[in-house]
């Protein structure tokens, strides 16, 4: 290969990373044939960042009580952010990839909702993949202290849902 | 056909739905067991539709207790709908017209045969109970009515081919090739039956709708993924869905 087709090679593959970044695609694959055993195949592909299901792990270097003065309009964001609640040790996370439903049907009350008691084994939600309607049970006897998914809302596997203290 | 060892049978004259029965009776178990009514009088469907069940047609749960965690043990819809494939193909001797759409329905001629919802109970160490609830259509196919705007159009066995099968005779096919599938997952995994579930799927490669409370994704309809999920390549570029209402 020539130091020409290298820097033609180089400028093509720049120039399909920026086409990935513009049409916001996750993979883009081309050959492109020069001349008999002459061809360069080349596959571009980049993370995406997945819609925030999983908690935004947010660095606590302002603590909970001082933000209210640090921002203000930000505050409740800012206190319930600082801590994740993945390592809550209340938190019931989701065993799967999935959609959360609050509601054993559409119409018909939440399972829980804040501030309830719930015994060990009692439905909290349903997360459903491929048709499966997964019950979470409450993995302990105790208070319903915050739910943190949408009813309807995607969840990645370990998302946490519920807190239960 | 030879009733599959390890799994018990009842066959129940009426009963409200076989998957509350089989949620009553999942802490009692000792092994995996197909519940069979000859009447449901309160079939479900997935997010609290109702199944509609007229009479004679076929309406069953195995109910089981697993090993795994729970994203695996979901990929039984899978084993499930390759089943109830190869019942009907066992049953009525012919493939073609039989097709299978995502995650879990068995369409005969572009129509709607059979329907599958799973329940289960369980966190990330493993699920107390799995419950595999089967309709089909057999004999009638639900009034129009009862339609929801833009659902597959239901068909019957009866109609479409003309054999009569009862729900016994069905369940015995059933019964049969579930077996087989099951241990064919628990030995290999989900590989095989995800080949054998995509040589058998509907509109592969084609542009298909799927549907959440929340959003809806168009896109040609690429490969179901080793983790079970739908992925359409659509506008946006590829998507991965684990839960959706499908439509064509």
């Amino acid at each position: 290969m020539t130091e020409k087709t290298h820097e033609a090679d180089v400028a093509f593959i720049k120039a399909l990373a920026e086409l990935l970044r513009e049409n916001d695609l996750t993979e883009l694959q081309v050959k492109r044939d020069y001349g008999e055993d002459d061809s360069l195949n080349v596959r571009v592909s980049r993370q995406t960042v997945v819609a925030a299901a999983a908690p935004v792990q947010t660095v606590a270097a302002v603590p909970a009580a001082a933000a209210p003065a640090a921002a203000p309009a930000a505050a409740p964001a800012a206190a319930e952010a600082a801590e994740d609640p993945a390592s809550h040790p209340g938190a019931v996370t989701s065993p799967m990839v999935g959609t959360v439903y609050l509601q054993p049907e559409p119409g018909a009350p939440s399972f829980i909702k804040v501030g309830d008691s719930v015994s060990e084994g009692d439905t909290l939600l349903i997360v459903e993949a491929m048709k499966t309607m997964n019950h979470i049970p409450a993995p302990k006897s105790g208070t319903v202290k915050r739910i943190l998914v949408e009813d309807g809302a995607a969840v990645e596997f370990g998302s946490p849902l519920v807190i239960v203290e | 056909m030879t009733w599959p060892v390890g799994y018990g049978k009842r066959v129940l004259a009426e009963v409200d739905s076989t998957l509350d029965e089989a949620a009553r009776i999942a802490g009692e178990l000792s092994g995996p067991e197909w519940i069979l009514a000859l009447r449901q009088t309160k079939g479900r469907g997935r997010r609290g539709r109702d199944w509609k069940d007229p009479k004679g047609n076929f309406a069953a749960t195995l109910v089981m207790r697993p090993e795994g965690a729970a994203d695996q043990v979901a990929l039984r819809s899978f084993v499930a709908s390759l089943a109830l494939f190869d019942a009907c193909v066992a049953l009525t001797g012919r493939t073609d017209g039989l097709a299978l759409k995502w995650p879990n329905d068995v369409l005969l001629n572009g129509g709607k045969l059979a329907g599958i919802l799973l329940e289960s109970a369980g966190q990330g160490s493993g699920v107390t109970y799995l419950s595999i609830g089967i309709g089909v259509n057999l004999m009638e196919t639900p009034m129009k009515e009862w339609l929801e705007p833009g659902a597959v159009w239901p068909v019957s066995l009866l109609s479409e081919t003309g054999m009569q099968v009862g729900p016994e005779d069905f369940l015995e096919a059933l019964a049969e090739a579930y077996a087989r599938y099951e241990q064919q997952f628990v030995t290999y995994g989900f590989e095989p039956i995800r080949t054998a579930w995509l040589a058998r799927a509907a509109k592969l490669g084609e542009v298909i709708t799927a549907r959440t409370a929340t959003s809806e994704t168009e896109g040609t309809f690429e490969t179901v993924d080793a983790q079970g999920n739908l992925v359409l390549n659509s506008a946006k570029g590829r998507v991965t869905i684990p839960a959706a209402d499908v439509y064509f």
